[in-house]
């Protein structure tokens, strides 16, 4: 069933995911009229949007039957597509990542890192990143009582930790920022390369390959040095590990530190700004919060659902199959919806409302399945330590100014967010 | 109660069940063990099978 072309256009849209009410009112719309539908938006290939938490999740779990790599694992369009297929000789990626292969070379790229991204591992992180943390919230009692929280300190603190994990010097982290936003905010002009104004369907791939490119170079150099001289951080795993008793292929290997370097604080970020968001919109959730700061980890999940700071990936079906009663065939190209899926009434009660009590809380924000987040608990870390020594000192808080999100489809949140606050 | 409880690791995500703690959001009362949860739960956060968890210390 085709879904409306209205709503097709909505969901593809970077503006409709700053405006957000936009957005979510045709997702509400589509989980309500056609939860699984096909959408061919003007420039793009026809794909499936499925909206429904159930559907994605049975989606994901089937990694062999929907993959990840064999088409774009992001929406694109047709022109984009054949532009990034010359420039990569015929691959649909210009990274190779986690995030675009499939097994077994998943498996063994995961199983490269996955030990240092564990809990039992990360634990022994939490009394630096809660030193960071305080440095961050000192910084911002300084301001004196108004800042910008998203770019004055959501922004910066999960990119210190992640930087320092990686072991890039503090003095390279403008440079990653100003990278990162490149990439995640291609479809916003004030954060992409080139500083133009997009349609939703204009391509941006000579811009993104080039701040790609210059990723590369820079992890190149970092890569070099971590061979000659190993240290006890991620870098060093990547530059040093081995598949099958061979060094990385030197590609996957640059794509590797990109995505660390680039998901790996981005969507700590988001979750951060705009959990503060719902809370300056909520006051009865603050005061709550204040009265009982066994909250926090509740706070964390629902901020990391309420953001879902991941608007999509795609994955391609690798045989004929069927989902909510409809066949998909082998070939098709789905776009899996995480907003639509946490605010999935089927699973939440309330699922407009901003809950920091909220349990259970099912939300599938990290992903689900085998390509599940590799840093979930990192960053749920990050920000439980981050409320922890906020929420003591913060008295009250409140927006000074319009706060705005980035325009994007993929990887965004708040852009900006004045607040006015006192705190000891 | 005994003090022997095990701490069991999803092998795909790293999510930790802790027979002590259980996991209220599952409905698993603290002191739960690892053998009185059912053979088709699954990992709360990837949907890794009970199967593919492994007993760790920690």
């Amino acid at each position: 069933m085709r879904i409306a072309q209205d709503l097709a256009e909505t969901i593809i849209d970077p503006a409709a995911y700053a405006d957000e009410t936009r957005v979510h009112d045709a997702f509400t719309k589509l989980r309500a009229e056609t939860p699984l539908g096909i959408a061919q938006p003007a420039g793009f290939d026809p794909f499936w949007v499925v909206t429904k938490h159930a559907d994605i999740q049975l989606i994901e779990r089937q990694n062999e039957l929907f993959h990840n790599g064999d088409r774009s694992a992001t929406l694109t369009t047709i022109d984009a597509d054949k532009a990034v297929r010359e420039m990569m000789g015929g691959s649909p990626h210009l990274v190779r990542s986690l995030v675009q292969m499939d097994n077994p070379d998943h498996m063994n790229y995961r199983r490269l890192t996955q030990n240092w991204f564990m809990p039992q591992n990360i634990k022994k992180l939490e009394p630096r990143i809660r030193e960071i943390a305080k440095t961050f919230i000192d910084r911002m009692a300084a301001f004196g009582g108004e800042c910008d929280f998203a770019k004055d300190v959501a922004l910066l603190f999960p990119l210190h930790v992640i930087m320092e994990i990686l072991g890039v010097p503090e003095a390279d982290e403008p440079k990653m920022l100003k990278l990162t936003q490149e990439l995640f905010g291609a479809a916003d002009p004030e954060l992409n390369r080139t500083g133009e104004e997009m349609d939703k369907s204009s391509i941006t791939v000579d811009s993104v390959a080039d701040t790609i490119a210059e990723f590369m170079e820079y992890f190149n150099a970092i890569t070099e040095d971590r061979r000659a001289n190993p240290r006890d951080d991620v870098s060093s795993v990547i530059a040093n590990g081995k598949i099958n008793g061979e060094p990385l292929d030197h590609f996957a290997a640059m794509s590797y530190y990109i995505i660390a370097a680039t998901a790996g604080h981005d969507t700590t970020s988001h979750t951060t700004s705009g959990g503060m968001w719902a809370l300056c919109e909520s006051p009865d959730q603050f005061a709550k919060l204040k009265s009982n700061l066994d909250l926090i980890p509740s706070l964390v999940d629902e901020s990391i659902r309420w953001v879902t700071p991941v608007k999509h990936f795609m994955r391609t079906a690798t045989d004929d199959a069927e989902v909510r009663g409809q066949k998909i065939a082998k070939g098709d190209w789905l776009m899996l919806c995480y907003p639509s899926a946490n605010r999935d009434e089927e699973l939440f009660d309330d699922p407009f409302t901003f809950d920091v009590a909220r349990s259970p809380n099912k939300h599938i924000s990290m992903g689900y399945g085998a390509h599940v987040c590799i840093g979930q608990h990192l960053a749920r870390m990050e920000m439980r330590i981050f409320w922890e020594e906020l929420l003591p000192r913060l008295d009250s808080i409140e927006f000074s100014g319009q706060p705005t999100r980035t325009n994007g489809n993929f990887v965004c949140g708040p852009k900006a967010m004045p607040v006015r606050y006192k705190m000891q | 109660m005994s003090s022997d409880f095990k701490t069991w690791q999803c092998r795909t995500c790293g999510y930790l069940y802790d027979e002590a703690e259980g996991d209220a959001t599952e409905g698993f009362a603290p002191g739960t063990r690892w053998a009185d949860i059912p053979d088709d739960w699954e990992c709360p956060l990837c949907g890794t099978a009970k199967s593919d968890f492994d007993m760790v210390e920690l």
